[in-house]
């Protein structure tokens, strides 16, 4: 029967699990988001670095291919080695265009629902807070890591499919160095995105707020440095924070006057902590007065 | 039977105010539809009371229970079983009414295909039919209120609570709302706790009522048996000889006190009709001159709850007389 002539009636069918509800919100997400010119022609374009990675390590591992490469002396050998240093010149360019789509696609997610009163609306229903902010991470972990992690994965993937098992014993360490650098690098930015979306309702506005987190603190940093002659400023960029973070990770060495990864994870987790706070302290279905 | 809602010695502080002072009720049962009005004065409390029963605060003392859930340690399990309708604009403005509602669904617990479906079914029943593809943000003001109402029961909940939902409608969308509630209880067996300003808009709803009162519960009341009361309680103003007129009254089993010549009280029994008194009364050769009961309309109970009216005064209702 047509549903307009059929009526109301109270459902009472069988109710879905804690786990399909809470991946209810990311399967909304993802379509919409994937529907923004913006974000399709950005995911295109940050396809580009990965393929261009791809075709070196191809070529790292047929340098025959080319004549006299192979003959070419220890400056050369040593520039089309694959090694941590390679992956973290991948990882540093490609976490750009992480930055880029999410001040994109981030403040799309929590805005709306701010700017709209909506979350009384999740709220009132089975779905507690961290649910809401756990389901809103994964919509922005599913996308940077379409732009970070998997072509990273391919990369690492094709050389050690090229390399061998004896550089896959070697390097193993690199692949897992890259999975955990661009996991906290993707929970960074997108905590970045929800807190500043959170925070300022605004799309636009929370869109170059996230561009600002990372391309201002990080010159912020630099000016402090150089003001006070302190090497401790760096601890203010996020974008330095984890790139020391990656060098240890992938073994690269990295300035000795300068904060170590250690501190860097120390700076990390505070930035992560602050953050996660304020978005709590924004993320409530009323707005108590006191 | 499981009350519907049980509240005891709730207190809730936002910030350093206590906003409820440790109240204590029970409002309907659970199995049966009953509508309960949440009535009281501005700043009594009223959203700070609904809002804890979704969870939203955190008591600072006492529990409060739906369906004989906890709402905050049992949180989950009472979102299943109820909707909300918020008193402000509450709606995600840049989707389609089907896929507002399909997503509200499905947030609910309802398996996806399910959620399609009871989306335009739910849109079709609060009269969004036409409307369901257009997004929720071009909605006109009355459209949106039924949008929030369909999020509210499109996934069939035991108990609806609705804040303000005849807010800003014109008369005409006011009654169509209003009767949509009344189906929701008679028909759909939803128990409803309403919470409105519009005392004519409780009065024509629910069934019981709580009045709030600086976060204290200040009267309670069945208007079923409010109403019942006030139907057998008759002031009767006859002219001529009305000596026989307690003795008539008593073989049908009424109860009258005589005020002053020619005035009476009457209480007539529950199997009784008015319409006795006027038999009974040409009978003695007497002339009805006013028949009047008294009767407690929301506004009075409302008014004297909140210190508004003194207990005394009540004014009369004139409902006959020559």
């Amino acid at each position: 029967m047509a549903v307009f002539k059929r009526g109301y009636e109270r459902y009472t069918g069988p109710r879905t699990g804690a786990l399909a509800r809470f991946l209810v919100v990311p399967r909304f997400a993802w379509p919409k988001l994937l529907g923004e010119r913006f974000v399709v022609v950005l995911l295109i374009v940050s396809l580009f670095w990965p393929l261009l990675c791809a075709g070196f390590v191809y070529l790292s591992n047929h340098a025959s291919l080319l004549p006299g490469l192979a003959e070419a002396g220890d400056a050369v050998q040593k520039l089309l080695r694959i090694d941590g240093a390679f992956f973290a010149t991948f990882m540093n360019v490609q976490s750009t265009f992480a930055i880029i789509l999410a001040a994109i696609a981030g403040p799309g997610l929590i805005a709306p629902d701010l700017a709209n009163n909506a979350l009384p609306l999740y709220f009132a229903r089975p779905l507690s807070l961290a649910s809401y902010i756990g389901a809103r991470l994964l919509v922005l972990f599913g996308l940077l890591a379409t732009v970070t992690l998997l072509p990273g994965l391919f990369v690492f993937g094709m050389q050690a499919s090229l390399g061998g098992s004896a550089w896959l014993a070697a390097h193993w360490t690199l692949g897992q160095g890259m999975l955990l650098g661009f996991l906290l690098y993707i929970l960074l930015v997108s905590l970045v995105a929800l807190t500043l979306s959170a925070y300022v309702k605004w799309r636009v506005v929370a869109g170059a707020l996230v561009l600002g987190f990372f391309f201002v603190l990080g010159g912020a940093a630099q000016i402090i440095n150089q003001v006070f002659r302190v090497e401790w400023g760096s601890l203010l960029s996020p974008s330095y924070i984890l790139y020391t973070i990656w060098c240890a990770l992938l073994g690269v060495e990295t300035p000795a006057d300068a904060p170590d990864a250690g501190e860097c994870l120390a700076a990390l987790v505070v930035l992560l902590a602050a953050l996660l706070a304020i978005l709590l302290r924004k993320l409530r279905p009323v707005e108590v007065v006191s | 039977m499981t009350p519907l809602i049980a509240v005891d010695q709730l207190r809730v502080r936002l910030g350093k105010r206590e906003i409820l002072k440790g109240i204590s009720c029970h409002l309907g049962a659970s199995g049966v539809g009953r509508a309960i009005g949440l009535l009281g004065p501005n700043g009594a409390g009223k959203s700070t009371l609904i809002q804890t029963l979704l969870g939203f605060h955190r008591p600072a003392a006492g529990t409060a229970k739906i369906l004989g859930l906890d709402c905050h340690r049992q949180s989950r399990a009472v979102k299943t079983r109820i909707g909300y309708m918020p008193e402000n604009d509450s709606l995600i403005a840049d989707m389609t009414a089907v896929a507002f509602l399909r997503l509200m669904g499905e947030l609910s617990g309802l398996p996806a295909p399910a959620a399609l479906e009871k989306a335009h079914e739910t849109l079709f029943h609060v009269g969004l039919g036409e409307a369901r593809y257009r997004k929720v943000g071009t909605y006109s003001l009355g459209m949106r209120q039924m949008a929030k109402l369909a999020q509210a029961i499109i996934h069939g909940p035991e108990l609806v609570i609705l804040d303000e939902p005849t807010n800003g409608l014109d008369p005409a969308a006011r009654q169509r709302m209003l009767v949509l509630i009344k189906e929701m209880k008679e028909q759909h067996g939803m128990n409803v706790l309403l919470c409105s300003h519009l005392l004519s808009d409780v009065e024509q709803v629910c069934d019981e009522v709580v009045i709030l009162k600086d976060g204290q519960i200040v009267h309670q009341c069945d208007l079923a048996a409010e109403r019942q009361t006030n139907r057998r309680f008759v002031q009767l103003h006859v002219s001529g000889n009305d000596t026989t007129l307690a003795a008539a009254l008593r073989e049908v089993g009424a109860e009258a006190v005589s005020e002053a010549p020619g005035a009476w009280r009457v209480i007539l029994p529950d199997e009784v009709e008015a319409a006795v008194l006027w038999r009974l009364t040409a009978r003695e050769n007497l002339r009805i001159t006013r028949l009047t009961y008294r009767r407690d309309t929301l506004e009075e109970i409302f008014l004297k709850a909140v210190g508004h009216l003194p207990p005394a005064a009540r004014p009369e209702v004139t409902h006959g007389g020559l």
